[in-house]
């Protein structure tokens, strides 16, 4: 069906467009409060619509979030729990989740299916692309730029002409120390990113256009330090202070050309999967568990180094981390993982006692700084797939977890692991303007990520799938 | 669009190949899927009957058959290659210019080969009528790290070395990303091993993993 050629491009009965414009990692504080007056497209919709802070997944990170965001399911229900996932019950079988991971549908799959029209721009998981009835242009899990990024095909051929230089999937070389490079090309990557909505909003009319802009959550990360006076790091009067704040600014501007774009009856989300705050520093999950004979390696590394690559000695093994933004722990079980050792019987008393000694790890100077470890089978609505036995916050999210071996303390400030400026926070943003529907600026109470994909749904005029683990908002009462 | 994917099947004449690649063909296409299979003895009876059984000769076979796949595999159809295709380098060579392949040994024991012997190539061998026989006359360099090893001795049959191909083929995410309404369990990302190292590499610079 070429819906190009309709006269009207509306596919939807009875349905208006919906823009949503994605903000990876925009902190509420930031947009409602701190920097709103110097963002006035932000502003104007938040003053002629409705606005709340949106509670994202646990954990609240790119992937799992902006998939159960788009499909009102839970990561246990989606069977994705993190960017890599275990694939079975072995200890080395681990896969990215990509799009393949993605088996259910996401908002514009349903629109695709209804017949209408879809555009998407780097959206998180939409690598590899699936034909859909639309345009589509990968995120940043796609390879590179030799890689099918785009559908159709000829669409590829089309950005390479609107763009200078090589596409950008992502900021290259981010772990670096030099920022100002970093910073260009965040600038870079906005630029290609919103001159492809830019071209493709301005010749063609979508039921469904979604874009992710990934450059607020990457400056966050490298630059968060030089902007806020509580960082540990942080370094008063530095010419980058403003950097996070300017970048900001940018995207307010070129969201305002995005809606010069689209027919006037369009109704635009602006939204966020999670939010961001200082790191304080990083907790060595292994090395804890190593000191407290719940892991056994067979020769302690003399340089830092990852724990695939020490070898473990898994008879002696009851437990083992990774780490990210969060940390994620594995209980080694007999008749579960190939070497276990935990008896079954004894899986729940082990899983709650370490559980409680997780949460009690205080910072260096032995202060308590409130952790949390979450068992999947009780925050999810089903458990797909291999999911961790605890999902750990360290702090609420003020520490990253260290997967490493070989620093020989629990507690690291170095970032030679990787960019330590920033953490995610639980709560991102949701502001919506519906022109039809004014909704007086108000504030609502903190909504669920879960109800973002029912709420578009409900507004598109489609049925809503069975067990969803959201709901429709009632926003605009 | 959606990418096609090659397996090939490589291992000496009779061991398998062909019916394992009947096999797999029947699943991959239950799936919805495109399905081409490349047969060398047809291939060599049509396109490559030029071609003697020298090792010029037998490299162009594979490399002429490799274009096919990757052409196939570049416009959405999975393209299924049963091929001796004896040389490690030629073999090699098709597997990066095609990227989304996945290399499947097929061994048979020569003694099982012989017994078996549908084709009657190994009586003419032993009684030496042909003298390039792969595996006799000739040599066959098995791969060095095929992603599926399949034995073909009587104890794995045809059919389970398909399901186990196909369960790579999962694994890797080619045969999982063809329908969002597929809810079998979640398995690989439809990266190749290159394309997988620099996105976790790229993953872990930004943070997200170690």
């Amino acid at each position: 069906m070429d819906l190009r050629a309709r006269e009207d491009g509306r596919a939807l009965s009875g349905a208006r467009p919906i823009l949503v414009i994605g903000l990876d990692g925009a902190e509420p504080s930031l947009v409602f409060d701190r920097w709103r007056a110097d963002l006035p497209t932000l502003d104007r919709l938040i003053r002629s619509g409705a606005h709340a802070r949106l509670e994202s997944t646990i954990p609240a990170i790119t992937v799992p979030a902006w998939a159960s965001m788009m499909s009102g399911l839970d990561p246990g229900q989606l069977g994705f729990y993190g960017f890599r996932n275990r694939l079975d019950r072995s200890y080395d079988n681990l896969a990215i989740a990509t799009a393949a991971s993605v088996k259910h549908r996401r908002v514009w799959d349903h629109v695709s299916a209804a017949g209408g029209r879809v555009g998407l721009v780097s959206v998180p998981q939409t690598y590899p692309i699936r034909p859909i009835d639309g345009d589509v242009v990968s995120c940043f899990l796609t390879p590179g730029p030799q890689s099918e990024y785009a559908h159709p095909p000829s669409l590829k051929a089309e950005i390479e002409g609107w763009i200078e230089g090589e596409y950008l999937v992502d900021v290259p070389d981010f772990r670096s120390e030099d920022k100002a490079r970093i910073l260009r090309d965040i600038y870079r990557m906005a630029g290609q990113h919103y001159e492809i909505c830019r071209r493709l909003l301005g010749r063609q009319r979508y039921d469904f256009f979604m874009t992710v802009d990934m450059g607020i959550d990457r400056i966050q990360h490298a630059f968060w330090k030089y902007m806020d006076p509580l960082h540990p790091k942080h370094e008063p009067g530095h010419p980058f202070a403003n950097a996070i704040h300017d970048y900001y600014v940018h995207v307010d501007a070129r969201i305002a050309e995005l809606l010069e774009l689209v027919p006037a009856e369009t109704i635009v989300v602006v939204v966020s999967d999670h939010g961001a705050q200082a790191m304080q520093g990083g907790i060595c999950i292994n090395e804890w568990l190593v000191q407290e004979g719940y892991l056994a390696v067979d020769s302690y590394p003399e340089t830092v180094s990852r724990l695939e690559s020490v070898g473990v000695t898994w008879r002696d093994t009851r437990a083992w981390g990774e780490g990210g933004y969060h940390g994620r722990l594995s209980l080694n079980v007999a008749g579960r993982e190939p070497a276990g050792v935990i008896r079954a019987d004894r899986y729940e008393a082990e899983l709650a006692d370490i559980a409680a000694r997780l949460e009690a790890i205080p910072d260096a100077s032995g202060q308590a700084i409130g952790s949390t470890a979450f068992r999947p089978d009780v925050i999810y609505r089903e458990v797909r797939n291999v999911a961790p036995d605890l999902i750990v916050y360290f702090g609420p999210l003020t520490w990253r977890s260290v997967g490493s071996l070989g620093l020989r303390t629990v507690w690291t400030f170095e970032n030679d692991i990787g960019p330590d400026d920033a953490n995610h926070g639980q709560h991102g943003i949701f502001i919506v303007h519906d022109p039809e529907r004014p909704g007086g600026g108000r504030l609502h109470a903190d909504q669920q990520i879960y109800d973002v994909a029912p709420t578009l749904l409900e507004w598109l005029g489609q049925p809503l799938p069975e067990g969803l683990r959201g709901r429709p908002m009632e926003l605009r009462t | 669009m959606t990418l096609g994917f090659t397996v090939w099947l490589t291992g000496l004449s009779g061991s398998g190949k062909s019916t394992i690649a009947g096999h797999l063909a029947m699943s991959i296409r239950a799936a919805g899927l495109p399905v081409v299979i490349l047969d060398g003895d047809e291939i060599r009876s049509g396109l490559s009957s030029d071609l003697g059984f020298s090792r010029p000769d037998r490299d162009t076979q594979v490399r002429r058959v490799g274009w096919i796949c990757d052409l196939l595999t570049r416009n959405g159809v999975v393209a299924i290659a049963a091929l001796v295709s004896p040389y490690e380098a030629s073999r090699a060579e098709v597997r990066a210019a095609i990227g989304r392949c996945l290399m499947v040994f097929v061994e048979a024991p020569i003694a099982t080969l012989k017994a078996r012997d549908t084709k009657g190539l190994y009586r003419e061998a032993d009684a030496g009528r042909l003298t390039d026989l792969t595996g006799l006359g000739d040599p066959y360099e098995p791969p060095a790290e095929p992603d599926v090893h399949c034995v073909s001795d009587g104890r794995e049959t045809a059919e389970s070395c398909a399901d186990r191909i196909l369960e790579r083929l999962r694994a890797v995410g080619y045969l999982a990303d063809t329908s969002v309404d597929d809810e079998r369990p979640s398995s690989g990302a439809g990266y190749s091993p290159d394309e997988e190292g620099e996105v976790r590499a790229r993953l872990t610079e930004l943070g997200y993993i170690e």
